[in-house]
């Protein structure tokens, strides 16, 4: 699970769960895979997230070295800051632990880099 | 010359391609067998035409057998010897004998044999009886039916005796009784009838229908409330062949013989569609021993066909009200059909939907490499940084791989599907999470594209491939678009259909929770909405898929008329913007309205 996939997860379908988001992430094992740096695609997508749950995500896991709690304007521009929140939203990844709903505390198990989100149907709204 | 060349040119085409398609060699040395192309079945071109040319040459006793394959622009012609084939040939060839484009001929090695082997029996409760009136009789009753054109079915000419049959609802009004009764003439019918031991009220309703050649009526069943359990068909003029079908998928052809009275009783009356088809010929329909074992006998729809001339039939029933009490319900019209409710439904896809693809996870990915074409026309105008949802993404077969500048999320519910899934977006701007549609644990509006391919048609009730729908509609972001493929219920314009089993089927039903489902007989066209579709599952072994199949397992699938996926997506307050036909799919690509 890659940290701009995890920007976007909640777990408002169980029941009781009002808005279920940010998950907190409890890893055993986090890795760093390669991917193309493209400038461009960070810094549109950049916009969408929460950056303020990227920066914890990222702090939870050891991996806010360098990354500012709080997006400056201009940084479209700012190659390196690019850089590094390339590397925050799509080399690291969880490979095995937990995701925790902040509300019920239910836990979606991390296995192979996959994070389980399926409820059984008691647990559905 | 050039006439000579260019026909020379075009039949060595003609041939080449005759080679792949169908394995047929055409030769130089005359024979009895001759191609004609430029003409067959697609063109329009039957048999009396190829009787006309004989004519002119005087050649009307030699031929044996036409052959006209359907939906091909060649047909096929058998001579008796070879000399007359080759008058034929002679005297036809490169000339524009019947239409406009000029008829190319070679001989053969080979003519296809493309008969119909029907395994069913005659459906219980039927009865033809053979020359049940006399040559006299049958003049004396066309002479009382043969009326002067009242046609008022545009297929054909019909007239109706002591209550009018309504087409419209095929039922009639009782309350409006017609001042002709059926004719006394008739009478004579009753003891006759009871003399052969068939149990059966004397009818008073009678609708008369004069066929002429070309003219058919679609397959039906007569209605089950307004009319008693015994309906009867006395046959004037021609011989047919009417089709039985069953909603098992049994199909048997019948030739109705002139003279000859058809009783439709039990499961013949209530629980089978018949009809005719429109044509002005019939197949020659051979009894045969079938191959197996040569006490079964077989039905079999041979090349060979037979001039239809004009028909009238009489149809006699009894009237009846209030509901009906037979014990046939699949075309019963006083049972009302039992939808799937929302508890069955979901235990329906666990078993025939989620657990099947846990099983085939291995076999259907080896299966599915290549994105599909529509996916990568679809995305191609997506704009760098965009947020794209593959939900029920399966292996991943459509996360475009080169597109570093747009984020693809691949939602599935397979486990074994999303491992595939994982190992091929690996190194991409990729990710993939295990998740259900109708739970989907993503933030709203957080797309600019979803793409949702074969997944909605595997929800077994319409509340939940609406809710599907909804939750793509409440992922996008306002301006945002998806692309939403289903299966269609025609396959006609499909490389799906196969040509061998266009009457092979299989008549198996499932019932999971009171639910009876049909299972579908792979590579014939769909008879029913919702079905089971085996997956003949082969196993994997060192990197290479086993020829034989040892298990096969069940997919339910809801498959889609024209238009209902769009109404969904209407329902779901996603405006269509294109709406197409693609290789046996429904697609739709669909626009989140702006606030």
């Amino acid at each position: 699970m890659k940290l701009i996939t995890h920007n976007m997860l909640t777990s408002k379908c169980l029941k009781g769960v009002l808005t279920g988001y940010p998950l907190a992430i409890n890893a055993t094992d986090v890795k760093v895979n390669e991917v193309d740096f493209n400038p461009d695609f960070i810094a549109r997508i950049i916009p969408k997230l929460d950056w303020e749950v990227l920066w914890r995500a990222a702090d939870s896991l050891g991996h806010s070295e360098g990354l500012p709690q709080v997006v400056e304007s201009n940084y479209e521009a700012n190659q390196e800051f690019l850089k590094t929140a390339h590397k925050v939203l799509l080399e690291v990844e969880v490979e095995e632990g937990y995701l925790t709903c902040p509300e019920s505390g239910r836990q979606f198990p991390i296995t192979k880099g996959i994070p389980n989100m399926l409820l059984t149907e008691a647990e559905v709204q | 010359m050039n006439e000579t060349k260019k026909c020379d040119r075009k039949r060595k085409k003609f041939a080449a391609r005759l080679k792949t398609s169908k394995g047929i060699l055409c030769v130089d040395q005359p024979g009895p067998n001759i191609v004609l192309c430029n003409v067959g079945q697609a063109t329009g071109f039957e048999k009396a035409d190829v009787i006309k040319l004989l004519d002119t040459v005087r050649l009307g006793e030699k031929l044996l057998n036409f052959i006209a394959e359907k939906g091909e622009s060649h047909c096929y012609v058998v001579f008796n010897d070879f000399e007359s084939a080759k008058l034929f040939y002679d005297t036809y060839n490169g000339t524009k004998a019947v239409t406009q484009v000029p008829i190319y001929m070679s001989y053969v090695d080979n003519v296809p044999k493309n008969e119909v082997i029907c395994n069913y029996e005659i459906p219980e409760g039927l009865k033809i009886i053979e020359n049940f009136i006399t040559v006299d009789e049958e003049k004396s009753y066309i002479q009382l039916f043969d009326w002067v054109d009242e046609s008022n079915l545009k297929n054909r000419q019909v007239k109706h005796y002591g209550y009018e049959f309504r087409y419209g609802s095929n039922d009639v009004d009782l309350s409006t009784p017609l001042s002709e009764k059926i004719p006394e003439e008739c009478d004579a019918l009753w003891s006759r009838l009871k003399s052969c031991g068939i149990d059966f009220r004397i009818p008073d309703q009678m609708t008369v229908n004069k066929y002429n050649p070309g003219q058919g009526i679609p397959s039906h069943v007569d209605k089950h409330s307004p009319f008693g359990d015994t309906i009867l068909s006395l046959s004037l003029g021609s011989p047919v062949v009417m089709d039985w079908r069953h909603h098992s998928g049994k199909y048997v052809p019948l030739v109705v013989p002139a003279r000859s009275l058809l009783v439709m009783q039990g499961e013949a009356r209530y629980d089978w569609q018949h009809g005719i088809q429109p044509r002005g010929w019939d197949p020659i329909i051979e009894i045969r021993s079938s191959n197996q074992n040569t006490d079964t006998k077989v039905r079999v729809i041979t090349n060979d066909v037979t001039q239809r001339q004009t028909r009238i039939s009489l149809t006699f029933r009894c009237t009846r009200r209030g509901p009906c009490d037979c014990r046939y319900k699949a075309l019963c019209d006083s049972v009302q059909s039992k939808l799937i409710e929302d508890g069955v439904a979901s235990r329906l896809e666990e078993f025939h939907v989620h657990q099947v693809y846990e099983q085939i996870a291995g076999h259907f990915s080896s299966t599915r490499h290549k994105p599909w074409p529509k996916v990568v026309e679809f995305l191609q105008s997506t704009p760098t940084g965009a947020v794209v949802l593959d939900l029920g993404a399966g292996n991943g077969k459509n996360v475009l791989k080169h597109r570093n500048d747009i984020l693809q999320l691949a939602g599935e519910r397979s486990a074994g599907l999303l491992r595939e899934c994982a190992a091929h977006v690996r190194g991409a701007s990729a990710d993939c999470v295990r998740l259900d549609l109708l739970q989907a644990p993503l933030r709203r509006a957080c797309a600019d594209r979803v793409i949702c391919v074969a997944v909605v048609h595997h929800f077994s009730s319409q509340a939940r491939r609406l809710e599907a729908v909804s939750t793509i509609g409440s992922l996008l972001r306002p301006g945002g678009k998806a692309l939403i493929t289903v299966w269609a219920k025609d396959q006609t314009k499909s490389n799906y259909l196969s040509k061998d089993k266009e009457n092979q089927e299989s008549n198996l039903h499932v019932t999971i929770d009171g639910i009876n489902l049909p299972i579908h007989e792979n590579r014939t066209q769909f008879k029913h909405n919702d079905l089971l579709v085996p997956w003949k599952l082969r196993k994997i072994k060192e990197n290479k898929l086993e020829n034989q199949s040892n298990t096969t397992l069940l997919r339910y699938y809801h498959v889609f008329e024209e238009g209902e996926l769009d109404n969904l997506c209407t329902s779901a307050d996603l405006v269509v913007e294109r709406s197409f036909y693609e290789e046996g799919n429904w697609c739709v690509v669909c626009t989140k309205v702006e606030l």
